[in-house]
């Protein structure tokens, strides 16, 4: 069996997925994934060996990292999607993953199609899962991925290609676990597409790693990343951002932030921005900051007469609001903010 | 003409020296037998007659350094080094201990001249104290008298260690372990010479030290290593120069600096750092792999880096600070310039262990040619470091289609009361920028120049004034070829 990564592989320094999972490894078990899919949206499933062309042509074809390779390679089940050509698809489609053990996921958007996908992880067991998703040219995908606190491991990883004029559009809200990895991969491969990330880790314990590799392989792609982070109790919230433009990607335009609010003297905020530049008609740039609340905004909200618990929870919502504002869907908003008003309500703030 | 146009064309004139410090000095030389063994360790201790307790830790070093395995995590490529291959020690003939520089070998007092370092006691004006480490072996130290007087020790590695050895066996290796990494590793095995200074409680040295450090025979590595104690209270400013010959070889060098500072102390650490950097198709220059750090062992202390690094072919170097002491300081200024095929990999580590303490680090890269840059770093803030601040900047300017700028910051925080704020950006010079400089008549290598010594100003602000005239230069020189 491949070795899994420990915190002596860089990538993996702030999560030590071999130890964190131990013996056990993911399990034997028959992770599974349901779509409840509005119409428009073609489904199959994996664990049939009679796969469609669109399926076999796409399937465990993008890079993959180790992790993603144990869950192709063991994976029994998982489902495959597609969106036909031009075809818009309003309503979102509704992932439910759940059971321990490794899951595949393979999303195809064909050219002109677009859907918004709202993942839910059951927080119950040890999980592996590995997606992949196809963005073809002008396709746009709203991806909304939703992790509640977990005690147990889990992992996911996703490789995504663009086409031109491709647009990405996801949020990943995470509430920790024992070990919470979500892993993207996105190759910006036609010209003008696009990658637009977001999210944020609320933890009142245990551990969330969020790692993006935007890699713009072409001119006139761009990409911004937004990720806040509010770390109380016993809990660490990492994040690893790589941007890299590969030579001759002129035009290329990226944007990166990454803040953390430390709410605890045992919490533990890592962050990793970092840029590789090929190409030099670019403009790239990252910040990333970690720290307490502004003292002069407490101060005058205090002064405004709110008692201090009130005024800095106002101001870490207004924190981490920044960061979902920007989900299309309504509904979707309000479901991140309703889970990220509940994830606040259990830390000390 | 106004004096600031004046300066950019006088700079850009010496644009066309190119690498100005390559030429060789035909000197009769005494080396080690080829190859690294324990006997040239011992070789090494015995020529510098030194105690049996420096030999014992340079043969555990050594013992130690066979067990490592070479670093890779660096953004930099170069063919396998044979550690076989080189010479461990050269140092120029008939060098007993030196009472003035009237014994010195004229050849190398011709030597420095050409390289524009004041040797001589005329220089006095220029109120520096120079140690010039030629090879392997210090040759000069100028202004002892004056230095004894305040009672600042500055001398040779090897004779501290004669004369000083409980100063040395107290500090040596208490910054960077024996063990630290391979370089150190094996730089504490076949150190040969460098500089030690103690500044005494209370003493602000009188003069800028430096240390002059010259590669000239072939196929020799270089390992200097310098230790620098700050007693409380106390402050000296260190300046740090490198050159080498052309040569189509790689040679290595492999540095370790150890700083200390005690309470309230604060040493301030300046290098230009021009190494024979390789032709423009990438044959030969220097591998500069060194380890630089710093510890702020008392409250209030400070320690400051500033480099402007333009030479080598490979540069692997994170001047780091080890903020222990409640209130203490430390700074990093640093100006990276890439051309042709040189590769750098250099930034630094903020250690964050004690109550209010701060850092700041400001970093220009600038790659050109076929050239990598890398800006490498850790903030890393403690549980107990209360009230710790830091602020990074790393911006990166590209010129030209074929080169890379990378920027890799970690940053890890284990205190809620702490405030970190990093900020990166990465660009090319700007066309308006360009525009308006031909625009009023300055040729496209002048404006080059001019923009690019703007970009790093807030560095070269930093540096001790002859240094930033020097380092003004260097950038122009550094990038000569780079546009057009």
């Amino acid at each position: 069996m491949t070795a899994l990564p420990t915190r002596r592989v860089e990538e993996w320094k702030y999560s030590d997925l071999a130890r964190a999972l131990g013996d056990a490894g993911f399990g034997d078990g028959a992770a599974k994934a349901v779509a409840t899919a509005p119409d428009g949206v073609e489904i199959v499933s994996l664990e049939n060996g009679n796969r469609p062309a669109w399926v076999a042509q796409h399937y465990g074809k993008l890079p993959a990292n180790v992790v993603s390779a144990v869950s192709l390679a063991k994976a029994q089940g998982g489902i495959a999607m597609r969106v036909r050509k031009n075809v818009a698809v309003v309503a979102p489609l509704v992932l439910n993953i759940s059971g321990e053990g490794h899951v595949r996921l393979l999303l195809v958007l064909e050219e002109g199609a677009s859907l918004t996908v709202s993942e839910h992880c059951d927080p119950a067991a040890t999980r592996n899962t590995g997606f992949e998703i196809v963005l073809g040219e002008n396709a746009r995908l709203d991806h909304v991925r939703l992790s509640p606190a977990s005690a147990v491991v889990q992992v996911e990883e996703i490789a995504l290609l663009a086409a031109a004029g491709a647009q990405y559009h996801s949020h990943f809200a995470s509430f920790g676990a024992k070990l919470s990895r979500l892993e993207i991969m996105i190759a910006l491969e036609g010209e003008k597409a696009e990658a637009h990330l977001s999210g944020v880790s609320v933890l009142a314990t245990g551990h969330a790693d969020i790692t993006t590799h935007v890699a713009h392989k072409i001119k006139d792609t761009h990409s911004t990343q937004l990720f806040k982070k509010v770390a109380g109790g016993k809990s660490r919230a990492i994040y690893q951002g790589k941007v890299s433009v590969a030579p001759g990607a002129d035009g290329v335009d990226s944007r990166q932030t990454a803040k953390a609010l430390l709410l605890s003297r045992e919490a533990e905020a890592d962050l990793k921005p970092e840029l590789e530049i090929l190409a030099d008609d670019v403009k790239c740039a990252h910040g990333a900051a970690v720290g307490d609340l502004d003292a002069d905004s407490l101060f005058y909200l205090r002064a405004r007469g709110l008692p201090e618990t009130e005024a800095r929870a106002l101001l870490i919502h207004a924190f981490l609001e920044d960061a979902f504002a920007g989900v299309a869907s309504d509904d979707l908003r309000e479901m991140v903010r309703g889970t990220v008003n509940n994830a606040l309500d259990g830390i000390a703030i | 003409m106004s004096s600031a146009a004046a300066e950019t064309k006088s700079q850009v004139a010496a644009i066309g020296e190119k690498y100005k410090y390559g030429f060789v000095t035909d000197i009769e030389m005494e080396r080690a037998p080829k190859g690294l063994s324990a006997d040239t360790v011992r070789y090494v201790s015995a020529k510098k007659n030194e105690p049996e307790w420096m030999l014992e830790w340079r043969l555990g070093a050594f013992k130690r350094w066979g067990e490592m395995k070479e670093p890779s995590w660096a953004r930099v490529h170069y063919p396998k080094i044979d550690y076989q291959a080189a010479y461990y020690y050269a140092a120029p003939k008939n060098t007993p201990l030196k009472q003035s520089l009237d014994e010195v070998d004229p050849k190398l007092l011709e030597t420095y001249k050409k390289l524009g370092i004041p040797l001589s006691e005329q220089m006095a004006l220029a109120g520096v104290a120079v140690d010039a480490v030629f090879d392997s072996v210090s040759v000069a130290t100028t202004f002892k008298d004056k230095l004894n007087e305040a009672g600042v020790i500055f001398c040779p590695i090897s004779e501290a260690i004669r004369d000083y050895p409980e100063m040395v066996k107290q500090y040596l290796g208490t910054v960077v372990p024996v063990t630290d990494n391979f370089f150190a590793t094996l730089n504490a095995a076949v150190f040969s010479d460098g500089t030690f200074v103690y500044v005494p409680k209370g003493v602000r040295c009188p003069m800028e030290l430096s240390t002059y450090f010259r590669i000239n025979a072939s196929e020799t590595g270089q390992f200097e290593r310098t230790l620098i104690i700050a007693d409380e209270g106390s402050y000296v400013s260190y300046l740090e120069g490198c050159t080498a010959p052309k040569r189509d070889e790689n040679q290595l060098h492999a540095a370790v600096v150890e700083l200390i500072a005690l309470e309230g102390a604060e040493i301030k650490y300046s290098t230009v750092q021009n190494w024979y950097p390789g032709d423009e198709n990438g044959l030969g220059g220097i591998f500069n792999f060194v380890t630089k750090r710093g510890d702020c062992r008392g409250a209030r202390s400070k320690i400051s880096w500033t480099q402007v690094e333009t030479g080598s072919a490979i540069t692997w170097k994170y001047p780091s600070c080890i903020l222990r002491g409640d209130g203490s300081v430390g700074e990093f200024y640093s100006i990276a310039i890439a051309n042709h095929y040189q590769q750098a990999d250099t930034g630094t580590k903020m250690i964050h262990i004690g109550k209010n303490t701060r850092s700041r680090i400001i970093s220009k890269g600038i790659s050109a040619g076929k050239a990598h840059n890398t800006y490498r770093g850790l903030v890393s803030v403690l549980g107990k470091a209360e009230n710790a601040r830091n602020f990074t900047q790393c911006d990166s300017l590209l010129i030209g289609k074929e080169c890379g700028a990378h920027t890799v910051p970690y940053i890890e925080s284990r205190n809620p009361s702490a405030r970190i704020e990093h900020e990166a950006t990465t660009s090319k010079i700007a066309e308006d920028q360009l525009f308006y400089c031909l625009q009023r008549g300055l040729g496209q290598e002048e404006a080059v120049a001019l923009i690019v010594n703007g970009f790093c100003k807030e560095v070269l602000q930093q540096l001790p004034m002859e240094f930033a005239v020097e380092a003004q230069k260097l950038v122009g020189i550094s990038l000569e070829g780079s546009v057009g």
